[in-house]
């Protein structure tokens, strides 16, 4: 089982072997010998890769790894395999209508209690100067509003929450 | 003896420009006082101030735009002017009035100026009236009932916008007018959210524009002088990423018109203080767009080819004094091009980003006018503009290689931002020949969207190599295993 | 240590004979291989597809450390048997890396028979055991199968090495402090669900793993209760209720994800008491050992031609080499590891046999693991012979290959008959591991010989009747027994019998002995002690 990092929503499998010239870097079309990592600092270092030596910057954030090579900021989200195999789909969970990016609650159309329908209204959100109706993913009864208007939320916040009807 | 008639300014904004006027302050020997709210306390403008006083609200900017708070903290400061910044109050003349009232200098244009110039319908008349050429147009209010058809009348493209607003809020472009009442609606609805004002005017919009303004100085002697032209059109939605000066588009003959234009337009409204005239320009022919009653955010470049403090001259302004320098005083120094660092990401629709400021290091060599600091976090509630990387070289060449090379050894970890499209338009080649206008970001799409796969093993070997669980697994495996790889039998 | 001086005439005639042949061996190898652990019918792929199952093979892959080696063992367990529909006897076994940890797994294969136990599955299972108990090898067991596979029940149900050695087994590893996982990834019926309970942990598989000692069925046919998987012996009931099973695991991938992060946990043993040096390749290319092996099995040939395409830059120290030399015997390393060698150059003489037993005593007592290369067609017999000693000899040779407590690893190089398998570490004188070349031949007594014997006794029958039998009676008497004692005595046959773990493409076997070899290494070893050797 490989491990896997996430750029941009795309997942790259890698393995790390070691070499006696250090580490062997297999990607899924390219192995790439010796990669090597000397820290300077708790946030800067060298990575030596394929005979190259790259000043790096580096910050590490939870499962989040920012790194600045070469003039270029990426973040890599490590995907740890025990959390992501294990999918939250149960169906017991209530439905949530998740915020698709960070913004800022405008309106809020729908009141806890109410039953809506699958691509019903639930609130308008503002971001990026432009407004974004937040849709219900399918048939339930309104929960619970977790944001109220005028607050700010960040991207994939719980803007509602669903239940089943009849639960 | 004191230079001022006040001692205390209260800075009644945020993020960066907040921080660029305590440095200013600090220098003519004034206390500056900030009003903050507590999303903000960890930003570099409160802890550069000499007094920050805390304010609240329903939502972050809220308090901000809480007139009745901010004179408040104002009186708490003992302060005897005010300086509004650009955005949030800046260009409320209601504000200007309290603050005023309140027996308050009010670092900026009187608030008749401010109501005039706020209006973009008033203004657009006003300048038609002195002899300006304005674009052609159609206004709501003149009658609401033909308003539909008589936008149609000036045919598309055409640019629906809110009377009372700018900064490109609530704008919205028709090429089609089937779609024309739709467009209506929506930027109706987002006129009244930002500006509390839902009426709008369509004005008849001009393709491969070029986006050119100029800074105006004037005082309450009825001197006014121009800084030359600053050339904007790097934008994307509106929202402006790359300015400089000179602008390559305009010839010596077209600056000195423009550059004329601009300061008979401020004469016209007795202005005084520091004021912007943006004008649209195609080809050799522009047209007056509006005019900023406050500092602009990109103010820095003007500053470097002319050496002039322009908060300073804004605040000996505001403290009555004449104006020091005359017309022939300003000369252009070489060229200068100021970089907007956004909290967002260009790869993905310019999708506004957010996080923890984890690791910060700004280059050498220029200047920077950064609204954040490490630690800091970057939150959805304010304008997603982090800092400006500003660079000043004797040709427009060495500034875009001296700028190329800052964004690129700018290290902001822990929120993503626009660096690498700076970087790829200061590499782009009609960005280099100067051949751009507003449409430039759209009509290329590939300078948001990056190559992907640039440099991404890199990327990948760093991650692996700094990542607990990849390191220990590679170490688990027994030498001879690990010498062995996938064999098979 | 020297290096040894190939003489093989890689450009002459014999040499290029031999390599077409057994490249075509090779060959013929890789394609059964291939065939036995791929090949399907496509509606057993789609069951397994509909299932929401994965196919074995990818199970494993998944399972085991990337970039890293597997040996897999008994590839074409019951080849010969059960009219071949039954390919690697439906389990699939190997050595591997697991989170760095040297393991053994264990797969049920689902997609043959619905990973059905046949006599063949239970005598590999209950082999892989013995290679986990003998080397300390944790385990882990990838259960999916449907259940014992009732005709043949009297073939793999009550006796001692039966189904039931398997959960003796599971319980003496447990005993020994050797860790075994097993994941649930389908139905663990009666005797098949206690494989998981055995295990020190076990994942279970939401959907498609359950156990229970009764089926449904058999629950209705006992009770008349009416009861669903699920509810009878599924994931959330025995992770949550029972007790039964460990770990809930959401997908196939998700149970593997945390078997690996088990395994992660164990203890890495050291392996402290034997020394390794830098590895390094054999100075000449194991590619020619096909030239080497004699397409004609009857053609003696140099063992040290072999041992100098194995080990570590064909370096070779040689003890005795002017005394007993029908057997060669010496000191070498592979991947970094001394080994002490016995290579069959000829029949076993009372010269050779005493060398043999005393190098076993000296590398025993040196702690240096044992080789054993067969080309033996047996001990020399005649009157001279027994005059001499040879059966006393060759019992000498026997007791220390019995009683030595050093790993034994043997190689089934070409033939290998008589009492020479028994006394070259026989499959009976439990080596670690035993593999086999594709050319090899094992059996009691060379075919051509066994064939003239039993074409007599046969003849000697048919004349009591008869009278005399014709060239051509006889030839027709002769044919089918030499022809089923071929058959019989195949390195395929053996290995469908499970008589050896696997047969070796020779260029595979220096990295399979690697790899042997250092799983052998998680068991300590013994303090060396021999019974009575006469003299």
């Amino acid at each position: 089982m490989h491990h896997s990092f996430e750029i941009d929503g795309v997942d790259h499998r890698l393995w790390l072997s070691n070499s006696q010239q250090g580490y062997r870097l297999h990607l899924r079309d390219q192995v790439i010998t010796p990669v090597a990592f000397t820290y300077h600092s708790e946030s800067s270092g060298i990575l030596t890769i394929a005979g190259e030596s790259e000043p790096v910057r580096f910050a590490i954030e939870g499962e989040l790894i920012h790194l600045h090579i070469r003039g270029r900021a990426r973040i890599l989200r490590y995907i740890d395999p025990l959390r992501t195999l294990a999918p939250a789909n149960d169906g017991t969970r209530p439905l949530i209508a998740r915020a698709p990016m960070p913004g800022v609650v405008v309106a809020t159309t729908v009141s806890p209690g109410q039953s809506v329908s699958a691509g019903m209204a639930l609130m308008t959100i503002e971001s990026m100067k432009l407004e974004t109706i937040i849709r219900s993913p399918q048939d339930g009864i309104v929960d619970r509003v977790h944001v109220k208007e005028g607050e700010s939320f960040e991207h994939d916040a719980v803007l509602v929450t669903l239940s089943k009807e009849g639960r | 003896m004191h230079k001022f008639p006040f001692n205390t300014v209260l800075i009644a904004n945020r993020g960066e420009i907040a921080a660029r006027i305590i440095k200013t302050l600090r220098k003519l020997g004034l206390r500056s006082a900030i009003a903050y709210h507590e999303a903000d306390a960890l930003s570099p403008a409160v802890s550069m101030a000499d007094l920050a006083i805390p304010i609240s609200g329903r939502s972050p900017i809220a308090s901000y735009l809480d007139i009745a708070q901010i004179i408040g903290a104002a009186r708490k400061a003992s302060a005897g002017a005010l300086h509004p910044g650009y955005g949030l109050l800046s260009e409320n003349a209601e504000f200007a009035r309290a603050v005023i009232k309140a027996g308050i200098t009010f670092i900026g244009p009187a608030p008749e100026i401010i109501d005039l110039m706020g209006d973009k319908i008033r203004a657009r008349n006003f300048v038609q009236r002195n002899g300006f050429p304005v674009a052609p147009c159609a206004i709501e209010e003149d009658d609401p009932a033909t308003f539909v058809s008589r936008a149609t009348a000036v045919g598309v493209p055409l640019l629906v916008k809110p009377s009372g607003g700018g900064g490109g809020k609530g704008m919205r472009i028709v090429r089609d007018l089937n779609t024309l009442e739709a467009a209506i609606e929506q930027a109706r609805s987002e006129a009244r959210r930002y500006f509390g004002d839902s009426r709008l005017y369509v004005e008849r919009y001009v393709e491969l524009q070029r986006h050119i303004e100029v800074q105006v100085l004037g005082d309450a002697f009825g001197n006014l002088i121009h800084l030359f032209e600053r050339e904007c059109s790097v934008q994307r939605r509106f929202q402006k990423i790359i300015e400089e000066t000179p602008s390559p588009a305009l010839s010596p003959e077209l600056r000195t018109r423009i550059c004329e234009a601009a300061v008979g337009i401020a004469r016209a409204a007795q202005y005084q203080n520091a004021g912007t005239v943006e004008f649209i320009l195609s080809e050799d022919e522009f047209y007056f767009l509006e005019m900023n009653t406050r500092l602009q955010v990109e103010h820095p470049v003007t500053e470097m080819i002319t050496g002039v403090d322009l908060i300073a001259e804004q605040v000996y302004a505001a403290a009555g004094r004449e104006l020091a320098l005359s017309q022939s005083d300003i000369a252009s120094n070489g060229h200068a091009i100021e970089l907007r660092l956004y909290a967002e990401a260009p790869e993905r629709g310019y999708v506004p980003t957010t996080g923890n400021v984890l690791l910060l290091e700004y280059p050498d060599g220029v200047r920077i006018d950064s609204g954040i600091m490490q630690g800091q976090r970057i939150t959805p509630a304010f304008d997603p503009m982090l800092a400006k990387i500003i660079v000043h070289a004797p040709t427009r060449a060495e500034a875009a290689l001296k700028a190329h090379r800052a964004v690129r050894e700018l290290v902001l970890l822990g929120c993503e931002t626009n660096a690498s499209l700076l970087a790829r338009i200061l590499a782009d080649e009609a960005f280099l020949g100067g051949q751009f206008h507003t449409g430039y970001l759209e009509e290329n799409p590939h300078l948001a969207a990056g190559n992907f796969a640039t440099g991404l093993s890199a990327f990948l070997a760093c991650a692996a190599l700094l990542t607990g669980p990849v390191r220990a697994s590679a170490n688990a495996v027994p030498e001879l295993h690990a010498a062995l790889g996938s064999w098979r039998n | 240590m020297q290096r040894i001086g190939s003489v093989a005439d890689v450009n002459s005639q014999a040499f290029r004979r031999n390599d077409l042949h057994n490249r075509q061996l090779a060959a013929e190898l890789k394609e059964r291989q291939r065939a036995a652990r791929f090949h399907r019918p496509e509606r057993d792929f789609e069951r397994l597809r509909r299932q929401n199952k994965l196919f074995v093979r990818e199970r494993v892959e998944a399972l085991l450390d990337p970039e890293t080696p597997f040996l897999e063992l008994s590839t074409l367990a019951a080849n010969k048997a059960y009219d071949g529909e039954v390919p690697g006897a439906a389990q699939v076994v190997g050595i591997g890396i697991v989170a760095g940890r040297e393991v053994i797994v264990h797969a049920d294969d689902a997609s043959v028979k619905s990973g059905a136990w046949y006599p063949l599955s239970v005598k590999k299972i209950v082999r892989a055991l013995d290679i986990a108990i003998e080397n300390r090898l944790p385990m882990v067991h990838l259960c999916d199968c449907a259940g014992g596979f009732l005709p043949l029940q009297a073939e793999f149900f009550a006796d001692r090495y039966h189904a039931g050695r398997i959960l003796r087994n599971q319980s003496i590893l447990s005993k020994m402090g050797v860790p075994q996982v097993a994941i649930v990834m389908g139905h663990c019926t009666a005797a098949g669900a206690y494989v998981p309970a055995l295990s020190e942990y076990n994942i279970m598989v939401e959907g498609t793993g359950a156990i229970f000692l009764g089926g449904p069925p058999v629950v209705k046919a006992a009770t008349g209760e009416q009861v669903s998987a699920e509810d009878l012996g599924g994931a959330l009931m025995h992770t949550s209720v029972s007790g039964t099973s460990d770990y809930f695991a959401r997908s196939e991938m998700h149970a593997i994800a945390i078997a690996r992060d088990v395994v992660a946990r164990f203890h890495q043993p050291a392996k402290p008491w034997i020394d390794r040096v830098a590895p390094e390749p054999p100075a000449y290319s194991a590619s020619e050992l096909y030239g080497i092996i004699p397409k004609d099995a009857r053609a003696q040939f140099d063992m040290r031609e072999i041992i100098a395409r194995l080990v570590d830059g064909s370096r070779f120290h040689e003890y005795q080499p002017r005394y007993g030399t029908s057997l060669v015997c010496g000191f070498a390393q592979l991947y970094g590891y001394q080994v002490g060698i016995l290579a069959n150059n000829g029949v076993l003489f009372s010269d050779s046999s005493l060398k043999g037993a005393h190098f076993i005593q000296l590398c025993d007592k040196n702690r240096t693991p044992l080789l054993f290369l067969q080309n033996v067609t047996g001990f020399m017999v005649g009157r001279e012979y027994e005059r001499g000693g040879i059966t006393k000899d060759g019992a000498k040779l026997i007791m220390a290959v019995s009683g030595a407590s050093v790993p034994k690893f043997t190689i089934v190089c070409n033939s290998s008959h008589g009492a020479g398998t028994y006394a070259m570490s026989g499959r009976a004188f439990d080596p670690r591991f035993v593999f086999s070349w594709p050319n090899s031949q094992i059996s009691a007594m060379g075919a051509d010989q066994a064939a003239g014997v039993l074409t007599h006794v046969k003849a000697r029958q048919l004349a009591r009747v008869d009278g005399r039998l014709s060239e051509q009676e006889l030839a027709a008497i002769r044919e089918p027994i030499l022809e089923q004692y071929r058959e019989r005595s195949s390195a395929y046959y053996a290995t469908s019998e499970l008589w050896d773990d696997g047969i070796l493409d020779p260029v595979d076997t220096r990295t399979a002995l690697a790899i042997a070899l250092s799983a052998s290494l998680n068991a300590p070893a013994d303090t060396p002690q021999y019974g009575v050797f006469r003299l």
